[in-house]
């Protein structure tokens, strides 16, 4: 047990950016050569993380995407453990055939997923003023039926009310011309949207009017 | 495409993980997304980090491209989402900014700000920040700046000596204590 709780700081100061010199360089070795240690620094940079929030956000220069981009290339990169995983599929071909042959059946005969639609009116009734559309890889796409008027001082803010639960989650501030997101959102979830103030809500909770909702449902 | 600001990190991580899965799929609309929703607030951790704005980029850009080349190495049951974000553009930030000397400051940020009460209640939004918030309160107000300071700042043992007017050893055990004290606090 000798040198453990040592490592355990030496990983904490890692994560927290303070070592210099031979510290630093120790820091790093372990990192690469002991899987403990690796271990020992994830669980200090989810200790410390939350610290991030206090640093207020900056727009990145406009033209970063693009670098980004460039750098990433535009083709799909298949991460390292698919290929390997390719390899061992093409290396048994006449397996994988006859596998391919049962697959396909099985795609055939398995009913694809739906995805999954909300109306969005006035609570008090009326016509429907937004269409929201969860679909099964969890892409929700929100697009208003007609022009909707928004004050030039006040942002749309959507909400997800999961079954069971009072307190809804933000989906973040919803332009009047709709929005495209990813949210993982169960079987029976309401959608909300209520005025706020520019920006959004400053509390994390709804603080104007909801004026409108609905509940996610199955289209079959 | 903006989200709100004001909410904290975990409100979203179910998402965040998602959109990481995505990538690690391929999915290049995913990861517009993930930039999207990301893209200011790592670009504002470098920003304090480095204090130039084209190393920061530099170092926001090269975190990007480690999430996209690295997003299958993400693992739910290990850590967050947001952990595994924060920590890549930290690295690059501090590995960036270490390489160049930082005598040329271009962007003064006012670091007062930080240990404002106002400013350590943006940790209480989310779970495993209120943890945290709590726990660095059982620390003296002179260590917890010393811990905050490093993690918002990046700065080493001796540039913490240094700003602090301490001997370095002084700054070393107390860094040592406050995170023995925060380990044994978040245990508990």
């Amino acid at each position: 047990m000798s040198g453990a709780p040592d490592r355990d700081l030496l990983a904490a100061e890692h994560v927290l950016g303070t070592l210099e010199g031979d510290e630093a360089r120790e820091a790093a070795r372990l990192l690469r050569d002991d899987p403990a240690f690796a271990a020992a620094v994830r669980v200090w940079e989810a200790r410390l993380a939350p610290l991030a929030d206090i640093v207020a956000p900056v727009a990145p220069p406009p033209e970063l995407w693009d670098r980004i981009v460039a750098a990433t290339g535009s083709a799909t990169v298949v991460p390292l453990s698919l290929r390997r995983r390719l390899r061992i599929w093409q290396a048994s071909t006449g397996i994988a055939l006859a596998i391919a042959a049962s697959l396909a059946a099985f795609v055939v005969l398995r009913p694809v997923p739906a995805p999954r639609v909300a109306v969005l009116a006035p609570l008090s009734g009326g016509v429907p003023v937004l269409l929201a559309t969860a679909e099964p890889n969890g892409t929700l796409s929100v697009r208003p039926n007609g022009t909707i008027a928004v004050p030039g001082d006040r942002d749309l803010e959507l909400w997800a009310l999961a079954a069971g639960e009072t307190r809804p989650r933000s989906l973040g501030v919803l332009p009047a011309t709709g929005r495209q997101l990813v949210a993982a959102l169960p079987p029976g979830t309401q959608l909300l949207v209520s005025l706020e103030p520019r920006g959004g809500s400053p509390t994390g909770q709804p603080t104007g009017p909801v004026l409108y909702g609905g509940r996610l449902t199955a289209t079959d | 495409m903006s989200d709100n600001p004001s909410l904290g990190i975990a409100a979203r991580g179910d998402d965040t993980a998602l959109l990481l899965r995505r990538c690690a799929a391929g999915d290049r609309g995913a990861f517009r997304m993930l930039y999207d929703r990301w893209g200011g607030r790592l670009h504002g951790i470098a920003l304090r980090i480095t204090r130039q704005t084209s190393l920061a980029a530099d170092a926001t850009q090269d975190a990007f491209v480690q999430i996209w080349q690295q997003a299958h190495r993400f693992d739910p049951d290990r850590g967050s989402a947001e952990a595994f974000l924060v920590s890549l553009v930290r690295y690059r930030a501090l590995d960036l900014m270490r390489r160049h000397s930082r005598e040329v400051p271009g962007y003064e940020p006012d670091e007062r700000e930080d240990e404002t009460p106002d400013a350590l209640s943006r940790l209480v939004t989310t779970a495993e920040g209120a943890a945290l918030h709590r726990c660095l309160g059982t620390l003296d107000a002179e260590r917890r700046r010393l811990v905050v300071l490093a993690f918002v700042e990046g700065l080493s043992h001796s540039e913490l000596a240094q700003r602090l007017r301490v001997p370095l050893g002084t700054v070393k055990s107390w860094i040592r204590r406050s995170l023995l004290s925060l380990r044994e606090c978040l245990a508990s």
